[in-house]
Order: structure tokens, then C-alpha cells, then sequence
């Protein structure tokens, strides 16, 4: 049965509730060890990984799903293994093999030499096989992966929410922060529930903002959630979200200018930097003119805020959500 | 996998053979089950992979045999998979069978049934609630700690991704007398309702010390289950004649149930009724089985 990262545990639609207490069981054995967390060698090659996995995530064209699958393999096999820093190969073997597992648990067709496009010398598909075989003992087979992306159905059922175009939008807009809450390793220490928990937090604070509070007492009210924990990982995701929105800035001024590898590069330089120094940093990269970069930010802000009050105000009629985005889009 | 010493061999599984073997450094008893690993150009079968991992996931449930662990070897060049389960002294053939044959042949105490049936019952749900089908659930295939008198279930998911085994992987004939008639009729649609039927099969073989339906052809089987069910009607099993390997059989009436499972009670022979309807829509299904009336004298709260 291929995977479904939104219900690894393949539970079918009637019975999900009953199986949810088995999601929180054993969402910590697909966390990578907190003490490798705190190493500064885990960082690089963290980040090395990442990047390697996102490279071939755009020549592939794959789903952002394998590749979320892919780090969190890579996240557990070297929080249990050691990958020397001075052998680089071993992390690019490592990297192709992990989305290899991956695709294969999603059911998707690919071979080996697709991984491998933009690479100076090709893995054979002995060697691989092995890493395959390596990774799988190493992570016990429990290659069904729960991730933050399990939990979302179950809170947003907390919400009881009426209108399927607003669970749709604060989805959507978990799912895109649970994506970005990958990249930053501060929150790779929180349960993936908690990851879940906080993003549709800040989907609901960014989009109902005057529902936020009752949002915020349901999944407060949920047994199996750690208050103290939601409440580190929400304010580490919402310094994220507000990274986020001055990233989007600097995008919409050199979207014209935007090709896969400066996202990466940018993105990487981002996820590292001291968050204050962020725009500094891209700034200087970028070399943007300061009024125009305000301009941008201000009319973005402002019509993000008009757009989010609109919604608290209850004004539901003929609202199509999932156009909102591409509004700010064209305001540009 | 020196890691272990081999003991015995415990049997042939649909997919490899079974080893009793002991862990040399923790002395825990475990099955282990010999599977080859079929390599090609793409590395580890993607089959392999996604049953293996979702055997992982199922066996967390406490009436499913555990998986403690997977190791691979390459012997002579050729990959093998050994699964490493935990290790339970017999199975539910064999514990009849003990019931049945001379030196202390006895009847199960009915307490027993019905603790194993329910226990059955859960592992059956755990596996339905997840989307996961059996298909092939027979006494040889639960596991049973005499002691603590705990039934598992057992040889689950490997290899069953598309069809009903036919042959077993060492070409030993697989039972036909737990197989639903759907399956024998050539239903290619269907679902939970096969395991309950094989789960119907299972209860009435624990009260009887024998099996209910002994078939040995399809066809045969068939029969069998006609003879005590009645021949099925399109009234009662709408669609019925329409399948695939449906044929012009012999007109017999119903008889009654009860009697072919003389000990059990009104209660148990209801439950047995309803594991057994034909049409697989109207069976039971393992969840609203735990809640019928033939378990309320359990003591539910030790499982």
C-alpha cells in the first residue's frame, strides 16, 4: 500500500479517530535523536542534504512530498549514523538512496540515473542497493513515516469548522508552513504533532484571526498536546512566518531574476543566518534599492491585513479562499 | 544474523520457511521467517519495501505478532530478508488438534473460545481499521501463548498487495476451507468480508474440534458450505449469479446452524450466523462483532 504522508497509517475514513491515539504513540520513532540535534556537524550536513535533495527535487520535477520524506529518512539515518564530513560522496549516496526509498514508498516510477542528472559520476545500482538495505536496518524498516502532516486532518477536526473552503485554505496554508518548518532546524526538535498543532495555529492567526483563540483552546484542550512545547514551537514558527512575508518581499521585487538554484542559495543563507541579520544579509545579496523595497513591503502588509480582517468580519459570501493568495500575488 | 542460533524448523509460511532461533546476546526465544529478496535494477523491491513497513506499522497492535526486527543477508550472492518476530510456543491447528486427538482429548473450555475470538476479533479490526486485508486467516496462522492464553494473529500482508495466495510460496496447496465463498465464486471486489468469513470458519472449528467446511477443491468447498447454508439465492445474496465461477449447482435447503456447533450457545450461534451470511455487505464486521452479546460475559477490561 503506497504511502499517504496525510495517513501513514492507512486508517480507513470511519475508523480515523479510533486510530489517532496510535498516531501520537509512535510519532517519536520517526524523530531523528535530539542529541545529534545539538551538534554544529549535524547542521552542515543537514543543510548539505537538504539542498542536494532539493536539486533533485526541481530536475526531477517530484513531489514535494518524496522530498519531505526524503529528509526526514536523512534526518533519523544520521541522527543514528555517522556520515563523515570529509567524504562527501557518502552524503550524495546517502541523499539518492533516501529518495530512492522514498519514491518507492509513494509508488512512483523512477530510476536511479534520474537522481543523478546534474552529478559528475553516477552510483551503481549495486551501490545503492546497499545504502537502501543500510538505511532500512538502520531506521528498523519503519519506513511509513509519521509526520506533522498525519495530525493535520485530526486538529482541523478539532475546529469544527462548517465551511469547506476555509478548512481548505487553513490546510493549505498548514501544509505550506509544515513544508517550510523542514528547513529550520530549531524546530526539528518538536514532535511532529506539535509541528502540526503550531502551523495551523499560525494559518488560523494569519487567515480567521478572530477565531484564533478558540482554535488555540481546542487543540490546547487536546489531551495528547504539550502546552509548554506548543507554545516554544509556535513562537519559533511565527519568528519563521515573519522571516517568511520579508523572504516573499524580496521575491516579489526579483521574481524576474528568480531561477531554482538562487531560491536555494537564498534559502539556505536564510535558514542559517542569525534571523535579525537575515535581511541585512539578503539585502546585501540582492542589492535592492531601499524605497522600492518598502514600497513593496508596505502595499504587501496592507493588503494582506485588509484581506485577513475581510474574513474576521465573517464576510464568507462568494469568498473564493484559495483565489485570496493570488490577489497579493497581482498587487505586486 | 549471527546474531542468532537457529533451534528448529517451526514450518513452511506461505512466503519462506519459519525458524525457532534464539538471540545469542538477550537469550529471547523468536521466529525467524526466511524470505528471498527478488533485487533488480532498481535495488530493493518496492513491494518488499512498502509491505515490510506496513507489517512494521500493524504489528504495533497486541493480537498482532510482533515484528521485532528485519535483517537482511547475502548468501551465495543472493539477498535474503529474515524477519525477526517474536516467538509464541503453538498455534491454533495445533492447540485444537491437542483438543481433539488422544491423550487427553476434551472439549475447549468455552471461556477460552470466547476470549480467543474476541482477541481474534480485535487483531481482525486493527487490521481493517488500517485498510489492510488478511486474506488468508486459518488456525495454522494464529499464534497461541498456552500459558497466558493470548492469540495473535499471524503471516499477515507479505505478498497479498493483489491476490488471494493460491499456491504458497513452496508450493504447498493452501487451505481452501476458511476462503469465502465470494473468493471461491471469483469475485475479484472483494473485502472485509472475506476475513470475517474465515473469522465465522475459525469459531465454529474452536467449538467442534473440526473444521466446518473440509473442502478439498474449490468446487468441493463450495459444496460443502451449500450443503449446511443452503444454496444460495439471488434473493439473499443479490449479484450472486453473476460472478465469474458461478455455475447451475445442486438446490439445498438451509439447515440449522445450531446444529452443526452443538455446545455453543443462542448467543454464540448468532454471531455465528452473521459471521457467515452469504451476502459479504450483510456479514459482521469485526467491530460491531466485539459488541455482540455472546462476548458480555467477558471481562473486556483485560484487553
Amino acid at each position: 500500500m503506497e504511502l499517504d504522508l496525510e495517513n501513514p497509517l492507512t486508517c480507513v475514513e470511519e475508523e480515523q479517530y479510533d486510530t489517532v491515539s496510535a498516531l501520537f504513540d509512535s510519532e517519536s520513532d520517526h524523530m531523528a535523536s535530539q542529541i545529534f540535534l545539538r551538534s554544529f556537524h549535524a547542521e552542515s550536513l543537514r543543510r548539505e542534504a537538504i539542498a542536494l535533495i532539493l536539486q533533485a527535487q526541481y530536475s526531477c520535477n517530484l513531489d514535494n512530498f518524496i522530498s519531505y520524506l526524503a529528509v526526514n529518512y536523512v534526518d533519523r539515518f544520521i541522527s543514528k549514523k555517522e556520515v563523515p564530513e570529509e567524504k562527501p560522496w557518502i552524503l550524495r549516496l546517502l541523499v539518492i538512496s533516501c529518495l530512492s526509498l522514498a519514491a518507492k514508498m509513494k509508488k512512483i516510477d523512477f530510476s536511479y540515473s534520474d537522481f543523478q542528472r546534474d552529478e559528475g559520476f553516477i552510483f551503481d545500482a549495486q551501490r545503492i542497493q546497499r545504502m537502501e538495505l543500510l538505511i532500512l536496518s538502520t531506521l528498523n524498516w519503519r519506513m511509513r513515516s509519521i509526520t506533522p502532516f498525519s495530525f493535520v486532518y485530526f486538529f482541523i477536526s478539532l475546529f469544527e469548522l462548517k465551511d469547506p473552503a476555509l478548512t481548505k485554505a487553513l490546510k493549505d496554508r498548514a501544509t505550506e508552513l509544515i513544508f517550510k518548518a523542514r528547513d529550520e532546524i530549531k524546530l526539528l526538535e518538536y514532535k511532529p504533532s506539535i509541528i502540526a498543532a503550531s502551523a495551523l495555529l499560525c494559518a488560523s492567526y494569519e487567515l480567521f484571526p478572530l477565531q484564533f483563540s478558540s482554535f488555540k483552546a481546542a487543540i490546547s484542550s487536546c489531551e495528547y498536546i504539550n502546552q509548554e512545547s506548543l507554545n516554544n514551537c509556535y513562537h519559533v514558527m511565527e519568528e519563521m512566518v515573519t522571516n517568511e512575508w520579508d523572504e516573499y518581499i524580496f521575491d516579489a521585487a526579483v521574481s524576474s531574476t528568480k531561477t531554482p538554484i538562487c531560491v536555494l542559495d537564498r534559502h539556505y543563507k536564510n535558514s542559517v543566518s542569525e534571523k535579525s541579520n537575515t535581511a541585512n544579509t539578503l539585502e546585501a545579496a540582492i542589492k535592492l534599492p531601499r524605497g522600492h523595497e518598502n514600497k513593496a513591503q508596505r502595499s504587501q502588509i496592507q493588503h494582506f491585513a485588509s484581506y485577513s480582517q475581510s474574513l474576521g468580519k465573517g464576510r464568507r459570501t462568494k469568498y473564493d479562499l484559495s483565489a485570496a493568495p493570488k490577489r497579493i500575488t497581482r498587487n505586486e | 544474523m549471527d546474531k542468532y542460533e537457529k533451534l528448529e524448523k517451526v514450518g513452511e509460511g506461505t512466503y519462506g520457511k519459519v525458524y525457532k532461533a534464539k538471540d545469542k546476546t538477550s537469550g529471547q526465544v523468536v521466529a525467524l521467517k526466511k524470505t528471498r529478496l527478488e533485487m533488480d535494477d532498481e535495488g530493493v523491491p518496492p513491494t518488499a519495501l512498502r509491505e515490510v513497513s506496513l507489517l512494521q506499522m500493524l504489528s504495533q497492535s497486541l493480537y498482532v505478532v510482533r515484528l521485532l526486527c528485519v535483517e537482511h543477508l547475502d548468501k551465495n550472492g543472493k539477498p535474503f530478508l529474515y524477519l525477526v518476530f517474536e516467538y509464541l510456543d503453538t498455534d491454533l491447528k495445533k492447540f485444537i488438534d491437542s483438543h481433539r486427538k488422544p491423550p487427553n482429548p476434551r472439549p475447549m473450555p468455552p471461556a477460552l473460545i470466547q476470549s480467543f475470538l474476541y482477541q481474534l476479533c480485535k487483531g481482525v479490526a486493527h487490521c481493517h481499521s488500517h485498510g489492510v486485508l488478511h486474506r488468508d486467516l486459518k488456525p495454522q496462522n494464529l499464534l497461541v501463548d498456552k500459558e497466558k492464553g493470548i492469540l495473535k494473529i499471524a503471516d499477515l500482508g507479505l505478498g497479498r498487495a493483489f491476490t488471494v495466495p493460491l499456491k504458497s510460496y513452496t508450493h504447498e496447496i493452501v487451505t481452501l476451507w476458511y476462503r469465502a465463498p465470494e473468493v471461491l465464486l471469483g469475485s475479484t471486489h472483494y473485502s472485509t468480508g472475506v476475513d470475517m468469513w474465515s473469522v465465522g470458519c475459525i469459531f465454529a472449528e474452536m467449538v467442534r474440534r473440526q473444521a466446518l467446511f473440509p473442502g478439498d477443491s474449490e468446487f468441493q468447498q463450495l459444496l460443502h458450505i451449500f450443503r449446511l447454508l443452503g444454496t444460495p439465492t439471488e434473493k439473499q445474496w443479490p449479484g450472486v449469479s453473476s460472478l465469474r465461477d458461478w455455475h447451475v449447482y445442486p438446490q439445498w435447503e438451509p439447515q440449522n446452524l445450531a446444529r452443526a456447533v452443538p455446545s455453543l450457545g443462542p448467543d454464540g450461534v448468532d454471531l455465528l450466523s452473521k459471521m457467515l451470511k452469504y451476502d459479504p455487505s450483510e456479514r459482521i464486521s469485526a467491530k460491531a462483532a466485539l459488541d455482540h452479546p455472546y462476548f458480555d460475559s467477558l471481562d473486556k477490561s483485560q484487553f
